[in-house]
């Protein structure tokens, strides 16, 4: 990637290792990440800094990807229309017609192979591969 | 993956002693909510690890334990003291599975059949259908194996067998290749010596010592059909994809799918469409597009978007960004080839007007073929022998070629049922849910193909006959209860080809339609005379509610009750070339089919001829 301004991501998931996952893919594709524990550091982390695209899970303590979707998109702010993915180990449709209708932009179902995951963020952010 | 596992292990460990407190906290008292979500969070999350692994075992057991929570968690029952245990198990099992990788740093080779084992004491014993799955000495892992063959990600049933034939089997006269190749759908098939180690001169020739490993594309129940003849010598286990199928292929089917994603996003948000939702879809889109090469389109979406938002409407970026993907190909030459190199699509997007342009082109020539065929016989008339018998001869060879040129064009614009049925699950869900009622969609032939122009066109007529189905059709559940019929009712949505026809049914299973209530409500409404009502046959009678401003519905509801009713039904289905036709039993429920042309490119006939000159009349639906 040839950017000088790094594309910057947001990762919100409650479980360590899948951040890590998804942070060693990100960062191969030369995207700058940032993690947060759950929806509630995950709106406090929008706040502060400008980000590119956020990838949320749904299951998570405290405050719930949900939650987090329905409050950033409540707000006729700049930051609202940040492109947000979602991850979840939740494949039924009903768990994907409720992320949507809370303004998710797509809903992918892990596992994710770490190559699909940094295609989807590279596309989400104009980046050809 | 390896870089991983060291923080798996260590994660998973975490994880596993917080579900095990948790788990004990929840002993002692079993109404602690609090605990019952940490449990099943730590449940969760592990699972998530096991995928990140590659796990796929230790994933399934993990989802199988964390359903009962997630069961338990969303009623108001206490933890019963024996779904503890298991699920203590369950993590007993991970502990070990854990140590085994820390030394070996893989995942366990037997943990597939330890996996099964746990599963089906979570699930609960196994029904009269597994019993004979008890299973068979030797060949351990074989399943596992079977489902690595599999793969995570399928379409359909897969169903995988072990059959080890009785060793007496010749000498019983049973002939255990007959039976494996009456399986059906069989995709794979494994055929290995139950005993390797045996020499080809000390084996006996008399005895059967093969055993076999099938994955079929079927559902188990069907395998276990095939297989009844050999009760006691099989393993069937039908498999589940780990998780839904999804667009794992090239970057720019990714794309393509973001691009709808961010459709459906739009189209829920509303008529108003959601500020935030409009800009954070138009941004998206606008991105996958420039990834795909589509400036121009691009480009429109940022307009339509700035245009949405003005508007407080979704509709102006719904539409550009159905024409961006309705648009085929990269842009110009360069940016072809920069995206050819990531990957060539199989299946080509093609601008609708270009077909249809095609499907003119090729109507023509259907019609200068006949034309030479009508030249043939007029020389052969006039007895030019030897032109008229090569005009005929060229006239039957272009003939051939030109209705099979027809039918590949017109396969183009073919699109299988699918594409609008597979809108109606989750529809149907959703009205149902709203009238109180549980009811089951089933979706038959949905691979049957239909013009993309009629396909299109059906999903409003469908949805409004399904909600009728659901609304008025189907009782409820007291009154299905009175009528000795299940609780939840059924609706299935079918299907066929018929002849040149697309025949598309709605049929339910509730009251049928009270044509006793269709007469009089006909005669209020003043759509016919009181003695022509009741001179009409059931199925007459029956086709009133399609009449210009009928209404069954007793109470107005929010769902279909809007006074448009049947007749718009029927409106839309004719302006396609199709007819209605209603079929009601009382008590029994009420069958709807459309009956619409395959294509609507092709239009019938009817030729007459007046003094030596052919007229051909077109029959155009009103």
């Amino acid at each position: 990637m040839t950017d000088v301004v790094k594309k910057r991501i947001l990762i919100v998931d409650d479980a360590a290792l899948v951040r890590t996952y998804y942070r060693s893919a990100l960062e191969e594709r030369g995207f700058e990440v940032e993690e947060a524990l759950n929806g509630l550091e995950g709106l406090e982390k929008i706040l502060l800094r400008a980000f590119d695209l956020v990838i949320v899970d749904i299951n998570m303590p405290q405050m719930d990807g949900i939650t987090f979707l329905r409050i950033l998109r409540a707000k006729e702010l700049p930051v609202s229309a940040l492109p947000v993915l979602v991850t979840s180990t939740e494949a039924g449709p009903q768990d994907m017609a409720t992320a949507r209708s809370a303004g998710a932009n797509h809903y992918l179902v892990k596992p994710i192979k770490q190559d699909a995951l940094a295609d989807y963020a590279a596309i989400f952010c104009g980046l050809r591969r | 993956m390896n870089e991983f596992v060291e923080q798996f292990l260590i994660e998973s460990r975490e994880l596993v002693g917080q579900a095990i407190d948790d788990l004990l906290a929840l002993e002692e008292n079993p109404s602690d909510r609090e605990r019952l979500d940490s449990a099943f969070r730590a449940f969760h999350t592990l699972k998530g690890a096991a995928g990140i692994v590659d796990f796929a075992a230790m994933a399934r057991t993990l989802h199988a334990a964390e359903d009962i929570l997630a069961a338990i968690r969303s009623s108001e029952d206490l933890i019963a003291t024996n779904v503890l245990e298991e699920c203590l198990a369950c993590l007993d099992l991970t502990s070990r599975w854990l140590d085994e990788m820390q030394t070996s740093g893989e995942a366990p080779t037997n943990a597939g059949s330890e996996a099964d084992d746990m599963i089906a004491r979570l699930v609960g014993a196994p029904d009269a259908d597994e019993r004979e799955n008890t299973p068979l000495p030797g060949n351990e892992g074989w399943l596992e194996r079977a489902r690595e063959v599999a793969g995570q990600h399928f379409d359909g049933p897969r169903t995988a067998v072990r059959y080890v034939p009785d060793p007496e089997a010749f000498l019983q006269g049973s002939d255990p290749m007959a039976i494996v190749a009456a399986l059906p759908q069989l995709l794979k098939i494994e055929i290995a010596l139950t005993n390797s180690a045996v020499s080809l001169d000390s084996m006996d020739t008399f005895s059967c010592g093969i055993e076999i490993i099938a994955l079929l594309g079927a559902p188990a129940v069907d395998v276990r059909a095939a297989l009844t003849s050999v009760p006691g010598r099989t393993e069937i286990h039908e498999l589940s994809p780990l998780i839904v199928t999804q667009a794992e292929n090239d970057f720019q089917s990714k794309a393509i799918s973001l691009l709808e994603a961010q459709l459906l996003l739009l189209r829920g948000a509303g008529v108003g469409g959601i500020p935030s939702h409009v800009a954070s879809a138009g941004r998206t889109a606008v991105n996958a597009l420039v990834v795909l090469g589509k400036s121009e389109p691009a480009k429109n979406v940022e307009r339509a978007t700035a245009r949405a938002q003005a508007e407080h409407s979704a509709i102006p970026l719904i539409k550009a960004i159905e024409q961006a993907l309705a648009v085929g190909g990269p842009n110009n030459r360069e940016e072809q080839d920069a995206s050819s190199q990531i990957q060539a699509p199989r299946a080509l997007r093609v601008d609708m007007n270009r077909i249809d342009a095609l499907v003119k082109l090729t109507g023509e020539l259907v019609v200068l073929k006949n034309a030479i065929g009508h030249a043939a016989r007029l020389s052969s008339e006039n007895k030019e022998s030897a032109l008229s018998a090569t005009l005929r001869e060229q006239h039957t060879l272009f003939d051939r070629l030109a209705t099979e040129l027809q039918a590949a064009v017109l396969r183009i614009r073919v699109l299988p049922l699918r594409t609008v049925f597979r809108r109606f699950p989750r529809l149907v869900r959703e009205i149902s849910g709203t009238v109180g009622k549980t009811v089951r969609l089933v979706t038959e032939g949905e691979g049957t193909e239909a013009d993309t122009a009629i396909v299109d066109a059906l999903f409003e007529p469908l949805l409004h006959i399904l909600r009728n189905a659901v609304d008025h059709g189907i009782e409820s559940p007291e009154r299905r209860a009175a009528a000795g019929k299940p609780a939840m009712g059924t609706v299935i949505l079918r299907g066929r080809r018929d002849a040149d026809s697309v025949v598309i049914e709605v049929e339910d299973d509730g009251g049928g339609i009270d044509l006793t209530r269709v007469r009089s409500i006909a005669a209020e409404r003043g759509i016919a005379e009181l003695a022509v009502l009741e001179a009409m046959t059931d199925n007459e009678a029956a086709d009133l509610i399609f009449a210009p401003g009928f209404s069954t519905a007793a109470a107005v509801t929010d769902l279909s009750g809007r006074g448009i009713g049947m007749n718009a039904v029927r409106t839309a289905v004719e302006r396609l070339g199709g007819r209605v036709e209603v079929q009601t039993q009382s008590g029994a429920g009420t069958t709807i089919a459309l009956y619409m042309p395959f294509s609507l490119m092709v239009t019938r006939v009817m030729t007459v001829e007046v003094a030596g000159q052919v007229f051909g009349l077109l029959s155009i639906p009103s």
